[in-house]
């Protein structure tokens, strides 16, 4: 077991390397001289070679690669084009409105659907829960982009029940501003959840421990609650767990229309400047952030299911 | 489980249920910035909307007067305007007494220090570090004696001698400065009243260090402590602020409008500032409609619903006592052909086949609401150079010339003329802008195609001269048409500002002559000249001058429109009583 | 009771199959729309002025009309043909490079199967997301841009899942009997195990799909995805600014494109990997 985790996690290292060289050849090879961008209209010669020299780009391309696979274990990153700003900083202070959003937005919605989905579950195949899917479906049709515009429009402004943008430090102040950002990001992540969730819940109810408990006498809601829903936890939590690295990014979008200074924001900001340090930066830290969870996740899966075997 | 998500679930819509009330105590200015900003560096600031942040913090020498117009330039922190030896090279400038910088931990004990000439020529000498690549450089570049040798010195250096002392930048005693320029350069004054131009303490800088940025440290009307690079700002009143006060004249009838009210008084009027940045549309419009703002640049696209028929306010805004307020920009939009390319340098007739073939008039209805003027050529309204009898023959909608000229230029139909792609920047309107113009050219045979890219990219493509067409707004850095006509002069040409890398002998030699005159109808008259001579060569498809609009809410007082406003904020005044009384309504 | 619910069961996966078939048909209407449009049999007029700017939908006017007084209804057709393309074009890239890919891992196992697995863990540990802006931004834009990254990101889950199944068929009878029989490995490979998993790349295409579609609308909405040409991507982005005053037709119209092909083809790929997995049959 301990050896099983030790070798995952030594597994890390081989896989930074590879996210460090895809980061290092689209933004470092790929992407060309970035002088001009910098400097603006009125650059001369001379400024861009000394702005070569200053940024490092004078260095060999394998120096250059050593020094983004030296910022995805520091994380430092250096500064930001566009803003002149410590990414690190920029991080730092887009992670608090961040997290304030997502945080709340993501344990409420996974709550939501897991109550969802034990209720179709225990009326599967009768007429709600084709219903159910049948919405779930359909949510997850609609592009998340017409969620954002109607939403905004009609709930903060015709009806003013909430901030129409903005967002304020400290709680419960930042409140009022995550609410509607939050409701959409429960609104889009029920569908997939509710899907999901269903599916491993089915799989378990025609296990033989079930028949036999059934058998026992036991109450169809108990089995559920009590036998079904433990054992299905396992793969829950994991496709849970995974996903909270994304949670990093997840709401770009709702940050951007809703004017929350949260790393989605930054990153969408940095996009449209050709901040090409902020977009590596964000690029590195969501990807070390896909890492550990899924690490996380594995080991998790591996302690509660004894069934995997170890190599 | 379920109890769980119903007290998640109540404390959520009941924290909803109690946003917070308006304040009427205090005088609250609140704004929007529509973009982000970078940061309070004054040299590093190449943005209207960062400018405006620094300019509640920072000040420069000069500052343009609040409500007189045509602009005039007034001392700031200097308490004068120079004076200029004959040969039009040494400024001498004499700076206010007891102007104090913001207390900041930069300085000893926390109180902020005078401000003396040392200020002046380190701030100066700090644009052209070669350490700090300052994007306001240009202003500055082979301008005053001795600063580019010092820069080229310098970039050896491992790090900047600011105690070496260059012969354009003389320190006469605390209050006073010499400085001397390599020649004639008109638009210095303007240029020391730009952002880049503003003021710093050395102390600041040194202290804060990389984090200089976010610690804005000025002797302006308004205090930062810290930028947190969150998407609102909140400026107080700076205590230590000098005696400043309202001005007392304005253009005539400006005090009819009520705009010198508070003649007299001391500034700033508000207690507090608040900027919100907002940069999608929809929430800056429906938060300006919430009252959520007091002032609010319209959106384009939200024109129609603020604006009825191109001129009235709609009746319910007015009802709420919202006012508009537009005003002619000083700027023009274009779309220049890259005169590298072959296919456009040697083909005047296809330029202005092109220039014919856009219909301006639905373009104008389409995007400005029919508010914008047809650009004859590159100088606005406003300026001196613009003569407003002047047409250009190929700035008008004919089709059948258009279709004649293009058959003359070798293209007949648009045959053997490959599919043209415009570059512009990656916005809704931007992009709409050049379908339109697509849509356009395809009626004489033309293919045009759109190229999107982001605002670092574009420069980007023009500074290395790959494109073929692009598009884009210039509006004035100050109020002299040189600032336009520099945009068409051949040693400007790419990485400079004449992205079309245009040349025309006779309007270099022109310019070259006119640029270095003091303004007087005499240099007037030759802008005349050559914005007229390169009219008709069309290296560009002219544009549009632009028109601003501008909604305020009832309470805001003393707001009038102005084309160089980083230090207009500190004018404004919120009446409270009005404000009460309104947010009834809201 | 028990007889009751079989009764249900059976009719509720009838009606499903029903759905099922529905599905394909709205799916092969899709594809038919966009091989018309881009054969310019349909739609070829979208950017000529047929009314007055932002008409609203009429019976002339089916979806209304844009700024410039286009049809919105030749729009979302123009963009039909991008969206499908881009679906297309990035199976193209994907199923061969994530079926050979897994198959060998899968098959030969060792050094390549820990190469394999070494790289598409690297790919899937950078989130989509970032990886398609960052494709996209750094090619330089366009259709073309959007299909690579598109390719680029949509491999992975199916080598994944190729690999494991491979994995699982090699070791059954009927290959070692192949094997037997003196075929070689290449034979043994695409001749027997491939045919045998290749209902998982119907299943994933099905699925990757859609995120297709979805990633090709928000990339043009970002401005990253095709220049020049209508998206539902860049039609959404229009109406960003038009909802304001009340002009909905754009934003409708686009995302009830969107709505039917995703719907279709959300339930197609569940009612596949009904059909076709045996391990979910029966649920």
């Amino acid at each position: 077991m301990t050896k099983y985790i030790i070798r995952r996690l030594l597994y890390m290292i081989p896989v930074l390397l590879g996210v460090s060289l895809i980061i290092f050849l689209l933004f470092n090879v790929v992407s060309g001289d970035p002088t001009a961008v910098l400097l603006g209209k009125n650059a001369t010669a001379r400024q861009m070679a000394d702005l070569r020299e200053q940024l490092g780009l004078n260095k060999s391309m394998f120096l250059q690669y050593i020094d983004v696979v030296k910022s995805a274990f520091t994380f430092d990153f250096g500064y930001s084009w566009a803003t002149k700003q410590e990414i690190s900083q920029m991080i730092k202070q887009g992670s608090y409105p961040s997290i304030c959003l997502s945080v709340p937005a993501f344990v409420i919605s996974t709550i939501i659907s897991l109550f969802i989905s034990v209720f179709v579950a225990y009326y599967r195949g009768k007429g709600i829960d084709l219903f159910v899917r049948v919405v779930c479906i359909a949510g997850m049709s609609i592009s998340a982009l017409a969620y954002i515009l109607f939403f905004q429009w009609f709930f903060a402004y015709k009806l003013g029940w909430f901030e129409i943008s903005g967002f304020e430090e400290g709680f419960p102040a930042f409140v009022p501003y995550i609410a509607l950002p939050a409701i959409i990001w429960i609104v889009l992540s029920i569908g997939p959840d509710v899907r999901f969730f269903r599916t491993v819940i089915l799989d378990e109810i025609y296990q033989d421990y079930v028949r036999t408990a059934r058998s026992k006498g036991l109450s169809e809601m108990t089995i559920l609650l009590r036998h079904v829903l433990r054992n299905a936890m396992i793969p829950i939590i994991t496709y849970v767990v995974i996903q909270i690295p994304s949670l990093i990014l997840g709401a770009l979008l709702l940050e951007n229309f809703f004017s929350i200074p949260g790393l989605g924001g930054i990153t969408l900001n940095a996009l449209n400047s050709s901040d090409f340090p902020v977009m590596k930066a964000m690029a590195i830290l969501s990807s070390v952030g896909y890492i550990v969870f899924g690490l996380i996740s594995d080991i998790l899966y591996t302690v509660a299911d004894p069934r995997i075997k170890f190599k | 489980m379920k109890s769980l998500v119903l007290v998640l679930t109540g404390v959520l819509l009941l924290s909803v249920g109690c946003s917070k009330d308006r304040s009427f105590d205090e005088r609250e200015l609140h704004l929007i910035s529509p973009e982000k900003i970078a940061g309070f560096d004054p040299i590093q600031i190449s943005d209207m909307y960062s400018g405006n942040e620094a300019g509640k913090v920072y000040e420069g020498l000069f500052e343009f007067h609040p409500y007189k117009r045509p602009y005039e330039l007034i001392p700031n922190l200097a308490a004068a305007l120079p004076v200029v030896s004959a040969d039009g090279l040494v400024y001498t400038f004499t700076l206010k007494k007891g102007v104090k910088f913001h207390d900041s931990p930069a300085f000893p004990d926390g109180k902020g220090k005078e401000f003396k000439s040392d200020d002046v020529i380190y701030s100066i000498k700090r644009l052209g570090d070669p350490k700090l690549q300052a994007k306001g450089w240009w202003l500055f570049d082979d301008k005053i004696a001795g600063l580019n040798e010092w820069r080229d010195k310098n970039s050896a250096l491992e790090a900047s001698n600011y105690a070496e002392e260059i012969e354009g930048l003389k320190k006469i005693d605390d209050y006073t400065v010499a400085i001397k320029l390599k020649r004639p350069y008109p638009q210095f004054l303007y240029a020391l009243a730009m952002p880049q131009l503003f003021i710093v303490a050395k102390e600041a800088v040194d202290h804060f260090g990389k984090e200089f940025l976010n610690h804005p440290v000025g002797t302006g009307p308004f205090v930062l402590p810290v930028f947190e690079q969150t998407n609102r700002i909140v400026y107080t009143k700076n205590p230590t602020f000098r005696e400043k006060f309202f001005p007392s004249e304005g253009e005539e009838g400006d005090d009819k409008l009520g705009l010198l009210a508070d003649a007299g008084k001391k500034i700033p009027l508000v207690d507090k500032i608040i900027v919100d940045i907002i940069v999608e549309s929809q929430p800056k419009w429906l938060g300006f409609q919430k009252a959520k703002a007091d002032l609010l640049e319209i959106p384009k696209d939200n024109f129609d619903s603020a604006v009825v028929g191109g001129k009235e306010l709609a009746p319910d805004l007015k009802a709420k006592g919202i006012r508009l307020f537009a005003n002619a920009m000083l700027d023009v939009t274009f779309f220049a052909f890259n005169h590298d390319d072959p296919t456009f340098k040697a083909n005047k007739k296809l330029r202005q086949a092109m220039s014919l073939a856009w219909d301006r008039a639905e373009a104008n209805k389409l995007f400005y609401n029919s508010s914008a003027i047809e650009a004859q050529s590159v100088i606005p309204p406003g300026l001196g150079g613009y003569r407003k009898e002047f047409k250009n023959p190929y700035v008008k909608f004919d089709l059948e010339q258009a279709k004649k000229l293009l058959a003359e230029a070798g293209y007949p139909k648009g045959k053997g003329l490959p599919t043209i792609t415009v570059q512009t920047r990656n916005e809704t309107v931007a992009r709409q802008i050049i379908e339109h113009f697509a849509k356009c050219q395809e009626r004489i045979g033309i293919k045009v195609k759109v190229g999107m890219n982001t605002w670092p990219e574009l420069i980007n493509k023009v500074t290395k001269r790959q494109h073929q067409l692009y598009t884009m707004a210039w509006g004035a850095d100050y109020p002299d048409a040189e600032n336009f006509l520099g945009l068409l002069y051949c040693p400007n040409s790419s990485p400079g500002s004449n992205g079309s890398n245009y040349c025309n002998p006779d309007f270099d030699a022109l310019f070259k002559t006119a640029t270095v005159l003091q303004d007087s109808p005499e240099r007037s008259s030759m802008y005349e000249k050559m914005n007229e001579m390169v009219a008709i060569e069309n290296p560009w498809i002219f544009g549009f001058h632009r028109t601003k609009f501008y909604l305020s809410h009832a309470w805001l007082k003393n707001f009038k429109f102005m084309e160089f406003n980083h230090t207009q904020f500190q004018y404004l005044n919120v009446d409270l009583e009005v404000k009460k009384e309104l947010s009834k309504k809201f | 009771m028990k007889q009751n619910s079989l009764w249900k069961d059976a009719f509720f996966r009838l009606a499903k199959d029903k759905l099922a078939l529905f599905s394909l048909v709205i799916v092969l209407i899709y594809f038919l729309v966009a091989l018309l449009s881009s054969m310019g049999l349909l739609a070829s007029t979208w950017s000529q002025e047929v009314g007055a700017s932002n008409l609203p939908p009429s019976l002339e006017h089916l979806f209304g009309t844009d700024i410039f007084g286009r049809s919105v209804l030749q729009k979302v057709i123009r963009g039909t043909q991008v969206a499908m393309s881009v679906g297309v074009a990035a199976s193209i890239i994907a199923i061969p490079i994530g079926v050979l890919l897994g198959a060998f891992a899968g098959y030969f196992g060792g050094w390549i199967d820990d190469f394999v697995t070494w790289l598409y863990t690297t790919f899937s540990s950078v989130p989509n997301i970032m990886l398609l802006i960052s494709i996209t931004l750094i090619l330089g834009k366009g259709i073309f841009a959007v299909y690579i990254a598109l390719g680029a990101t949509s491999w992975v889950t199916l080598c994944r899942l190729i690999r494991g199944e491979v994995m699982k068929h090699k070791e059954r009878e009927y290959v070692q009997a192949a094997g037997a029989i003196g075929g070689g490995h290449m034979r043994k490979l695409f001749r027997h195990i491939l045919p045998n998993v290749s209902h998982i790349i119907i299943i994933n295409t099905s699925m990757q799909f859609q995120i297709a579609i979805k990633s090709e609308v928000i990339l043009s909405y970002l401005g990253l995805g095709v220049q020049g040409e209508p998206s539902w991507g860049t039609m959404i982005d229009d109406a960003k600014l038009e909802l304001v005053r009340g002009v909905w037709w754009q934003l409708a119209g686009a995302t009830v494109a969107m709505f039917f092909i995703l719907l279709a083809f959300n339930i197609l790929s569940d009612a596949l990997r009904d059909a076709l997995d045996p391990k979910l049959k029966g649920k």
